[in-house]
């Protein structure tokens, strides 16, 4: 098992593309068992028994799962029941536990992941290259893949494993290469390397952490939800009985697997989706008046997207090609949306062209993105530098309340820092935050309060003081819930962290403040 | 496929909540009732023609160009790409059929028919796979460019010749028709009694064996045979996949391009092969426009279908069977059918009750009522409106249906390799 490490856009896919064949390469060679091979396409790789599973997944949703597997090999085993029997047999050899006839569109991510799995084993692949396969899995998932992966590592089989996360990386790989802009940096074999070793090779210097520093979490409310329920169609309840409240200051985690309501509970913050029961509360006007200047937060639960954004809801959408970006427009007209009615970029009526490009001038240099200029397209930023602009562009209002969906995926590692930083800051300044990501160890860094979502419900509050992923993960797939706390860890971190629940939950304030009184 | 009974698919299409399947079990218990709901109105009303032999008859040679249309828009749609060109494909296969139909007979005209569509198809294939060209702007450009051309050539290839002028072409001759002979004297006799349902049953299953052309024959044994190919072979797998997930497919080594052209000029085919049954089975001769908008009822046909066979081949017979009432005693017939629509919005509004949805619910029992006053204050409804029903009920229809539809996921993206 070989695992191939570097930041994003080291060259690390490119690499495995010219591997399968789906890139041809300029100068070099490729030799398979000792015989030196050219790849014209996938095909030719897959006949040389390289296999590929793509980091996003590569099937169709409508189709079943075996369908999905036989695509393209029919000529091996037919369409019909000696396919579906080879793909049993398979499933069962290497403890995949497929179902050959569910629509792939029902599976969830760990589940599509296998049948990926499946499909090149199908073809008989010797070779399995995996791209990121972890990305979005939780702990528990990671796991059984690892397990399945040590598997068919047991049958004979090789795999390439690439990935930018160290922890997986040394305890699973028997070899890491490093590849840093393109060139092989190293070669290590984990028992003779740190993380932190790796991870130098990796960047080229030290490697950030998204630990915050002190808590700056006031008892002003920024904005409240009471009850919040959505439900879908057929009336199935997409949300339900969500209550939280976010002080100034404070940075709420929430911790989920992709599609358990964190989508539907934005659309409702941000006013895309009317709640069907529940309300919405939020302070307004400037920071640090919310208190007894302004009285009590306002309740916003009927108001339109527009208003709520003008009055300082901040939005990082989870997919900034869908939601955040015009992709084939300029980035100053990129700057403009979503804040179409405001200062500086427009005067009542009238778009104010000058000074909104003048702004994202000001929002390229202070954010740092890297573009030749302002009259480019997003589409031809990197995903990275795409995410400052969206930043800049939120920050720059003054938002009183951030939606921070995912802000560091498919982000280098130089521009995860600075967003970090800049959420950092701003919740120093007084921003509330709600936090969320599929990275837990970014949630646990920047979080004063940890929640987790499962089903749409929040099943367990956590404090990020004292948590690892494993235990986050746990209560992610809806084995744990309640308050999660640290076995016998009598970390002394939690001091000075208010639960950030002040109130409004009574018992779980009691159960968060336990430990505490314990640790004391 | 059956033709008549599904005057109104709206309480099946509305019983499937959320990601349900409509089985085959359920499906056929509700063809059933509401062939036994037509029966009751039909005897209630007096109105015998509604399930009437030739009516059925008329009915399916109707719905055979729409069929074959709407077949050709699955194929093409499988593939993912959008087909609106089937009205122009259509028109193509009208105009080959019959010009190559008067001169070499009826079977060349057939052929030419299907070629001449596949030609559409191939148009449509190059502008929108090779050049990403808008699937729709294709289709539409298409269209427009079949009605032309045939009008042109028409001038050249019917003027001067017997019998021929510039906007009709000569006679074809006939492909012959044939009836099952006992069945279908058996058959009408029953009809002709007038008993409940059963008289019902024997003129949809008499118009299914009475009078019928090979070409009829030809387009029913299609549909099942579409399925089998798209559903069963390897060969639908990737076509399938292509109006999935292309990129996915591409990476399996399907060749996403190949599949897509194959799949939409068979579509032409298809098309043209309805154009040419227009052409030399429903009339002896090329009119111009006389197509009349099936090609776009055929494309509707198939989204009321759900993009399946069956579904579309229950379409294009509910469309066939309103289009027949246009010829036959309409007036008296449409009227009759009021009645049938007022029972089935008050079957819907129950359901809607039942479901705790009362303001769908009281619209429908408002539309209901309004329905059956129509009904009671009039013995016949204006020829206006019979003429109108088959689009009245192509809207009502898809606005009904498409709540529950699901189209291949990558249907009318625009795809390039790589």
């Amino acid at each position: 098992m070989h695992a191939l490490c570097g930041e994003n856009g080291a060259g690390k896919s490119t690499l495995m593309k010219i591997l399968y064949g789906m890139q041809k390469p300029d100068e070099g060679t490729i030799a398979v068992d000792g015989q030196q091979v050219a790849f014209a396409s996938p095909g030719d790789a897959i006949a040389r028994g390289i296999g590929m599973v793509h980091q996003h997944f590569m099937l169709a949703d409508n189709l079943t799962v075996l369908e999905n597997v036989v695509l393209g090999s029919e000529k091996l085993h037919g369409i019909g029941a000696k396919a579906r029997a080879k793909i049993v047999e398979l499933s069962e050899r290497y403890g995949l536990g497929v179902r050959p006839d569910a629509l792939v569109e029902n599976l969830g991510v760990a589940d599509r992941q296998r049948v990926e799995i499946l499909k090149v084993l199908y073809r008989g692949a010797t070779t399995l290259i995996l791209d990121e396969p972890t990305a979005v899995l939780v702990p528990q998932e990671v796991d059984a893949l690892f397990d399945n992966l040590r598997e068919l590592k047991a049958e004979g089989l090789s795999v390439i494993f690439i990935s930018h996360k160290l922890g997986e990386v040394l305890s699973v790989a028997d070899e890491i290469t490093v590849i840093r802009r393109g060139t092989t940096v190293g070669t290590v074999v984990p028992a003779d390397t740190t993380a932190k070793q790796l991870a130098e090779l990796m960047v080229g210097s030290e490697l950030p952490t998204p630990e915050t520093a002190e808590s700056t979490v006031t008892d002003r409310p920024v904005i409240e939800v009471r009850n919040l329920k959505l439900l879908g169609e057929g009336g199935r309840a997409l949300l339900d009985d969500i209550s939280f409240t976010i002080h100034e200051g404070e940075v709420l985690g929430l911790a989920g697997v992709e599609g358990n309501g964190q989508t539907e509970l934005i659309d409702a913050l941000i006013g895309l989706k009317g709640a069907d029961s529940g309300t919405l509360r939020m302070a307004t006007g400037e920071v640090g008046s919310a208190g007894e200047a302004a009285g009590e937060p306002e309740e916003i639960t009927s108001w339109p997207t527009r208003r709520r954004r003008e009055q300082g809801i901040g939005y990082i959408p989870e997919d900034r090609h869908r939601h955040g970006l015009l992709l084939e427009s300029p980035l100053w007209e990129n700057r403009i949306l979503g804040h179409v009615t405001e200062r500086p970029n427009s005067k009542g009526f009238w778009l104010d062209l000058k000074s909104a490009q003048a702004d994202t001038r000001r929002i390229v240099e202070e954010y740092d993105v890297r573009t030749p200029g302002i009259d480019v397209t997003a589409a031809s930023l990197s995903g990275g530098n795409q995410q400052k602009l969206i930043v800049g562009r939120e920050m720059s209002h003054k938002p009183r309340f951030l939606i921070a969906a995912h802000p560091t995926r498919g982000v280098d590692v130089g521009a995860q820092a600075q967003i970090w930083d800049q959420i950092r800051e701003a919740r120093r300044e007084g921003l509330a935050v709600l936090l969320i990501s599929a990275d837990l160890d970014e949630l646990i860094g920047l979080s004063d309060t940890l929640r987790v979502i499962y089903r749409g419900r929040l099943v367990a509050d956590a404090d990020p003081a004292d948590i690892t992923p494993e235990e986050l993960g746990s209560a992610m797939t809806g084995a744990a819930s309640g308050h999660l706390e640290h076995p016998a860890d009598e970390s002394g971190a939690a001091e000075d962290r208010p639960s950030g629940e002040t109130g409004d939950q009574p018992e779980k304030t009691e159960e968060a403040a336990a430990p505490e009184d314990e640790a004391r | 496929m059956s033709t008549a009974p599904a005057l109104d698919k709206r309480p099946a299409a509305a019983s499937a909540p959320g990601r349900r399947r409509v089985t085959l079990p359920v499906l056929l218990l509700i063809i059933a009732g509401v062939l036994a709901l037509t029966s009751l109105v039909r005897i209630v009303t007096g109105a015998d023609g509604i399930t009437n032999v030739s009516q059925m008859s008329t009915a399916l040679k109707l719905a055979v160009p729409i069929g074959m249309a709407g077949l050709g828009g699955l194929w093409a749609e499988r593939s993912g790409v959008i087909n609106i060109g089937l009205e122009g494909m259509l028109i193509l296969g009208t105009w080959f059929g019959a010009w190559a139909g008067y001169q070499w007979g009826p079977w060349i005209g057939v052929l030419a028919g299907i070629a001449g569509g596949a030609l559409g198809g191939l148009l449509h294939a190059i502008v929108t796979v090779t050049f990403n060209v808008n699937h729709i702007v294709s289709g539409v450009a298409i269209n427009i460019l079949a009605l032309g051309v045939t009008r042109y050539v028409s001038a050249f290839a019917f003027e001067g010749v017997p019998q021929g002028t510039s906007k009709q072409s000569p006679p074809v001759e006939s492909l012959g028709q044939f009836s099952v002979p006992v069945l279908s004297d058996g058959l009408e006799t029953i009809n002709d009694k007038g008993w409940f349902l059963a008289s019902d049953i024997a003129g949809l299953l008499g118009g299914l064996v009475t009078n019928m052309s090979p070409l009829t024959l030809l387009a029913l044994a299609l549909v099942p045979a579409s399925w089998w190919i798209l559903w069963r072979t390897s060969f639908g797998l990737r076509l399938r996949s292509c109006g999935e997930n292309p990129t996915a497919a591409e990476s399996l080594g399907v060749n996403v391009y190949k599949y897509k052209y194959l799949a939409v000029i068979i579509s032409g085919g298809l098309a043209g092969l309805g154009g040419a049954f227009l052409s030399i089975v429903a009339n002896p001769f090329y009119l111009e426009g006389q197509t009349g908008g099936r090609g776009y009822i055929g494309l509707a046909a198939m989204i009321f279908g759900n993009w399946m066979p069956g579904g579309l081949a229950l379409g294009a017979g509910l469309f066939g069977y309103t289009d027949s009432l246009k010829l036959r005693g309409g007036t008296e017939n449409v009227h009759a059918l009021l009645l049938l629509i007022a029972i089935l919005v008050l079957i819907g509004a129950i359901w809607l009750v039942l479901r705790k949805k009362y303001v769908g619910a009281v619209i429908a029992v408002a539309v209901s009522a309004l329905v059956f006053a129509w009904y009671a204050t009039t013995k016949e409804v204006p020829t206006q409106v019979v003429t109108a029903t088959p689009y009245v009920v192509t809207l009502l229809v898809l606005s009904l249906s498409a709540q529950r539809l699901r189209m291949p996921r990558a249907n009318g993206k625009p795809y390039r390799r790589g």
